[in-house]
Formats: structure tokens, C-alpha cells, sequence
């Protein structure tokens, strides 16, 4: 009998640690992975159906246009981040009509959040699909950060050469989680912290908790920013136990400030200044980046140069500053 | 309990926990590949 609770028991206890272990790994891990926009893990990363063109109740600039294309219209892409700004564009620009769906209404219940046709004006296929996309001839301008070393490679591997019109600007942000105690960090430390310099928040004022720096996925267009941010250091490994830390990621701040607006994370400031419009318009904020318009330097659709030189006037710089970034001029 | 039903139950025991914390760190990677690294800082532990 004795030896059957014993047995009993061992049952029961090897149960116990493995539900232990589960637990702990949800608490720690699995319950954090979801998506700002959806409840499944699918890589939505905006709630497109926020920025459809010529829809009423959709999050655009709008503006009185004195641009109205009708014909040769160029296919527009981007990123997730900038998809406000060229939704906004072509609302502004473009006939009623030139965003389709298949089926013919918007769905987002699929893998990519959108069902755009293939005849449709609007794509969006962010950054990493949006860069094969304008090289591969698919895709008229793309609105885009910086390029990878990848990216500028697959273009010269093409022979293909791509022209890159400055339109905007956004503060390249480091984030934490609110609790986090810190509040500012000099440029030097993000860079020591992510070359695996500086393991815990300690080192810098902050809580005993060891430093979880997050990285992107390659060739999107926030991890090629700070890919250049790092310059000569290269991204360490990180320790298997950062994922029990504190961590710290990057952005853009529009994306984080105005599309995802998740109030349990906070931007730092860098070399106590913090990334607000004004400091990346008085050029004080460290890490600004400039946002392109780009585009194939032998596509001879007409209104490319017609519609860049429209983005970069007055009426496209009040587009880009209603959208929520900053005027390049 | 005999030998033979404790060797049976251990056995069937360890395969649902391991089947289990399998799918859990499979479900874990691929969904880290795919989540909001917004929504994961903002869920963390403090």
C-alpha cells in the first residue's frame, strides 16, 4: 500500500513540475506574444482598415488637393508604419475607384491584414516585400525608411536603380516597459547595451534586472536603422536568461505614438532629449531618420516625377505633417 | 499498483507532459517570430 502512494505520488510530482514549468513559461513568455491588431499571431502589423482611401470615417489627412490624377496612376506600397501617409496620397490624389479588393470588399482576416486586388492602386506589403516588390517592377513608389545592405544588394543584383526622394522625417526611438525606472540614456549605453557591453539595468541606475535587448526582423525597415545606428559595434548575443529581464526594444515614434499607442510602454529620451515632433523639427532629438519615396530611375510612368514633386510641396508636406510626421521642408 | 501498471502510467504520464511543453515551445517560437515587440515589452513582468 506503501509503495503505491510512493508511485502515486511520483505521478502526481512529475505532473506538477512540468506544469510548473508551463506555467512559469506563460507567465514569463507565451502570454506576451500576441499582436497590437489582431488576437492571433499573424504578422498585422497595423490596423489597415483604419487608413482605407476614399472610405468615410477613415484616420486620413485630407486636404483640398490641387493635384487630381486620373490616368497611368502608380501603384503606391510602403511600409506599416507609413501607410497613414500614402493612403493619404492617394485619397487626396486619386480617383474613387482606385483602391480595390478582392471580392470587392476590404477583409483583413487573412495572413497579411489586407486583401487588396491586384489591380488596386493601394498595396501593402511592408518593408521586406515592398523592397522586392519595387525592385521586381510590381510596385510604382514605395514609402519606405532606409534600405538594408540586403536591400540595396538585391537592387544591384537586378541591375536596377532605385531613386530615393527624401519626404519626411521620424525620430528612431528606444522603448521600455513603464515600470522601467529609467527614463533617459545616453546614445553611448543603447549602443554598448546592444553590442552586450552592459547586461543589467543596474549598470545604469535602474533596477537588478538583466537588460533583454529585442531586435527586428532583418530588412525591416526599423532593424536596417539600427543596424546604421550601431555603426562600427555589432549586435551581440544575448544571454539564453534575458528573455526572464527587463527589456528594451526600438521604433520609429509615429508608429509607436500614433498607430499602436500602447500605454505600457514608454519612449526614452536619448542625452535628456525626448522624441517629441519639436525636437526632431529643431533637430535637437540624437537619431533622426528620413522617410523616401522610391522609385525605379527608369520607370517611365509619367506622374511618378508629377506626384513626388506634388509630396514635396506645400500641400504633400501638409499631407506628411497631418499624418502625424515631419515636414522635410 | 504492480510493476507493470506504475511502468504504464509513468510512460503515458511523460508522453502528454512532454507532448504538451513541446507544443507550448513550439507555439512560443513560432509566435515570438511573429508578435508585437511593442505588446510584448508592454506585457512584461514588473
Amino acid at each position: 500500500m506503501k509503495k503505491t502512494v510512493q508511485r502515486i505520488c511520483l505521478l502526481f510530482l512529475i505532473a506538477v513540475i512540468f506544469a510548473l514549468f508551463n506555467i512559469c513559461m506563460y507567465a514569463l513568455f507565451s502570454r506576451r506574444l500576441a499582436n497590437n491588431f489582431s488576437d492571433t499571431s499573424q504578422s498585422k502589423m497595423i490596423d489597415v482598415s483604419k487608413y482605407l482611401p476614399h472610405e468615410k470615417g477613415s484616420s486620413l489627412a485630407r486636404i483640398d488637393s490641387s493635384l487630381k490624377l486620373k490616368t497611368d496612376l502608380p501603384v503606391l506600397d510602403g511600409a506599416a508604419a507609413l501607410v497613414p501617409v500614402y493612403a493619404a496620397i492617394i485619397d487626396n490624389v486619386y480617383p474613387v475607384g482606385s483602391v480595390t479588393y478582392e471580392g470587392g470588399t476590404f477583409s483583413d482576416d487573412n495572413y497579411y491584414g489586407e486583401n487588396f486586388a491586384d489591380d488596386s492602386k493601394m498595396q501593402y506589403q511592408n518593408t521586406v516585400r515592398g523592397y522586392r516588390a519595387i525592385v521586381d517592377g510590381t510596385t510604382d513608389i514605395l514609402f519606405c525608411a532606409a534600405p538594408s545592405t540586403e536591400q540595396r544588394s538585391y537592387a544591384e543584383e537586378k541591375g536596377v536603380t532605385l531613386t530615393y526622394v527624401p519626404i519626411g522625417l521620424e525620430a528612431f526611438v528606444f522603448f521600455v516597459n513603464e515600470n522601467n525606472p529609467i527614463n533617459d540614456i545616453t546614445v553611448s549605453d543603447i549602443r554598448r547595451i546592444y553590442a552586450g557591453e552592459i547586461t543589467n539595468w543596474k549598470t545604469l541606475g535602474g533596477a537588478d534586472r538583466i537588460i533583454n535587448p529585442i531586435t527586428r526582423l532583418a530588412g525591416s525597415g526599423s532593424q536596417s536603422a539600427m543596424d546604421s545606428f550601431m555603426g562600427d559595434k555589432k549586435i551581440g548575443k544575448k544571454s539564453p536568461f534575458a528573455i526572464t529581464g527587463a527589456s528594451i526594444g526600438f521604433s520609429f515614434r509615429y508608429y509607436m505614438d500614433g498607430i499602436v499607442e500602447n500605454d505600457s510602454v514608454k519612449m526614452l529620451s536619448l542625452n535628456g532629449v525626448y522624441p517629441s515632433e519639436e525636437n526632431i523639427r529643431n533637430g535637437t532629438y540624437p537619431i533622426i531618420a528620413q522617410f523616401y519615396a522610391i522609385f525605379r530611375e527608369d520607370n517611365e510612368n509619367p506622374n511618378i516625377p508629377i506626384l513626388i514633386d506634388w509630396i514635396l510641396s506645400d500641400e504633400g508636406q501638409a499631407v506628411i505633417a497631418e499624418s502625424g510626421y515631419v515636414r522635410i521642408q | 499498483m504492480n510493476d507493470r501498471l506504475f511502468l504504464k502510467l509513468l510512460i503515458v504520464t511523460l508522453t502528454v507532459c512532454i507532448t504538451l511543453t513541446f507544443l507550448h515551445l513550439a507555439y512560443a517560437i513560432y509566435a515570438y517570430q511573429h508578435c508585437s515587440i511593442i505588446y510584448f515589452i508592454g506585457k512584461e513582468l514588473w
